[in-house]
């Protein structure tokens, strides 16, 4: 992503907040009549004025802006208009009426170009949101055995169970406590069965990005459950260790989820190729420096490029035969979209590690 | 049905399917134990009885298929059962080529498992039976003298008394005496009985 969208994406964070709204109009405005006295010029600083009320709606549009803007406005109408008498004297002269021209002018072609660059920012958010849900289809489409292998595991523990249940009460002393034992464990194996569904479900869905309040453990844990088929497959050895004390992080359970999705099957395609040592993935989340939560992946495979290293989060550069080289660039936009960080360094044996942060929920 | 003195070992990572075969081996009167790795299967005890074993194809570190052949390498011979959850047909060729009684893909039918588990208990009962007749027939050999056996190699190789007698330098009498000897001891009761037993034994036959 281009440096103009993370300025724009800057900004928008930023405006959430009313303080920090008030607190920049302030001193955008002191800083404008300064420049407005200070040229000296009436219809100059009443220009500046009305401009700047103009642009902060654009941008911002919510309630202390647009009061903001109402005070301002009426301002530049009283250096305008000083009285409703003395109105018409004043436009009488023909340099204030280019003046309030060429001001109006710029004021429309401003607001239309804030305008502009909002819808842009808006449908590249759309368009982000899209992509990120098209690339989590594809993870999961590469997923689909190890997912099958996930659902056909309890179906069989059902139908196994099942015969054994009917074997138990069969004959002229059947074994109720067997039979009951079994029957319990069909109940188990079906909610099994049922609970990877609906994680499937919750991550194939299209749902506008939506953040709130969650334990990014459960959403690490969701998806380490998703995979273990994967992990299985690969012969690789799994180890997560997920602190206690992790800080509670507002965002998109899905988004962040195909984040460490995306980590995780990296990690296993990196190990893929190796025949000579352990295939061993870590998963760990800690709580790091600032209260931000941290979610490190560790494998011990193929490792970093060093000329590629550099690359890795650019959209299209893969180091995989069928990679799109979409994934890692979706997964910083989406931690960015968190104001996060993800990063990758070389591991000091073999392969490589990703950590992310999400910042605490405020 | 097999006697309850049969042993049949799971070996599966899935505990809800350990716990399942479990139960099932159970309520079909047969003696079960679970493992959730090949290595944790290594390490247990042998059966004393006749036994089968039902194997994940895929295991963490040591998978199935490489397990039947860790098993082929040190020697110990128990009859196979594979079980996957998604079974491909190169894989299910290889462990059927190497010796597998059934190949089963999750989730399968209790009777399929039972009938392949029984199978499997009759051929390594009759593999057993079989141990333990070439075990006593190697003792039987191992009870034979040095030049009981030279003459038992020459005899069964077909040459005659008398041309055994030439090879080994003594007399065709003495041949006849340690023949007799080397029938008896083997219980042999024909040539042609011989003959197979040395074939058994894998004896190499020097003309």
């Amino acid at each position: 992503m281009g440096a103009r969208v993370r300025r724009l994406r800057w900004l928008r964070d930023r405006s959430e907040k009313p303080g920090v709204q008030f607190v920049l109009g302030c001193v955008a405005l002191a800083l404008l009549t300064l420049l407005g006295s200070l040229l000296g010029a009436r219809h100059g600083a009443a220009a500046l004025l009305y401009l700047f009320a103009i642009v902060v709606t654009s941008l911002f549009g919510r309630l202390v802006p647009s009061l903001l803007v109402v005070v301002v406005a009426m301002l530049a109408l009283t250096y305008v208009f000083p009285s409703p008498v003395n109105a018409f004297h004043i436009l009488g002269a023909t340099t204030d009426v280019v003046a309030l021209i060429i001001f109006t002018t710029t004021a429309f072609v401003i607001t239309r170009l804030i305008t502009k660059t909002r819808t842009a920012a808006e449908a590249l958010r759309t368009t982000q949101a899209e992509l990120a849900h098209a690339s989590r289809v594809m993870t999961m489409g590469e997923m689909t055995t190890s997912i099958a292998h996930e659902v056909n595991q309890p179906l069989a523990g059902i139908v196994t169970n099942a015969g054994a249940c009917l074997r138990w009460l069969a004959g002229d002393a059947p074994n109720l406590e067997e039979a009951r034992e079994a029957a319990r464990r069909i109940i188990r194996d079906g909610n099994r069965a049922s609970d990877v569904i609906g994680r499937i479900r919750s991550l194939a869905k299209k749902a506008d990005t939506e953040k709130q309040p969650l334990d990014l453990n459960d959403a690490v844990q969701e998806v380490t459950a998703l995979t273990q088929g994967e992990v299985r497959r690969n012969g690789v050895l799994l180890r997560t260790e997920l602190a206690h004390d992790l800080p509670p992080v507002l965002g998109d359970r899905v988004q962040l989820q195909q984040v460490v999705l995306n980590l995780v099957m990296n990690a296993i395609e990196a190990m893929s190729r190796v025949g000579d040592r352990p295939r061993v993935l870590i998963i760990k989340t800690q709580r790091v420096q600032g209260g931000q939560a941290c979610v490190t992946v560790q494998d011990s495979g193929v490792g970093l490029d060093p000329k590629g290293a550099a690359h890795i989060f650019n959209a299209f550069y893969s180091t995989k035969p069928g990679g799109m080289g979409m994934g890692l660039s979706i997964s910083r936009s989406i931690i960015e979209n968190h104001g996060g960080r993800l990063w990758a360094l070389p591991n000091n044996g073999a392969g490589a590690t990703f950590h992310f942060t999400v910042p605490q929920r405020p | 049905m097999p006697k309850p003195d049969a042993t049949v070992f799971v070996v599966d990572d899935d505990a809800s399917v350990r716990e399942a075969l479990g139960g099932l081996l159970r309520s079909a009167g047969l003696g079960v134990a679970t493992y959730a790795s090949a290595q944790e299967f290594l390490a247990g005890p042998r059966a004393e009885g006749p036994s089968c074993l039902v194997l994940d194809v895929q295991l963490p570190g040591l998978s199935g298929l490489d397990l039947q052949r860790r098993l082929a390498e040190i020697d110990l011979e128990i009859p196979i059962i594979f079980i996957t959850g998604h079974g491909d047909v190169p894989t299910s060729v290889r462990a059927m080529k190497a010796g597998a009684v059934e190949f089963l893909t999750k989730p399968f039918g209790d009777d399929d498992l039972l009938t392949a588990i029984r199978e499997a208990i009759t051929r390594d009962r009759a593999a057993r039976l079989e141990h333990a007749g070439l075990r006593e027939l190697k003792e039987r050999y191992q009870s034979l003298t040095p030049r009981e056996r030279a003459v038992m190699g020459r005899v069964v190789a077909g040459l005659l008394n008398k041309q055994a007698a030439a090879e080994l330098g003594t007399s065709e009498i003495t041949v006849k005496v340690h023949r007799g000897q080397v029938m008896k001891k083997m219980q042999a009761r024909s040539l042609a009985d011989l003959v197979r037993m040395s074939e058994r034994l894998g004896l190499y036959t020097k003309v």
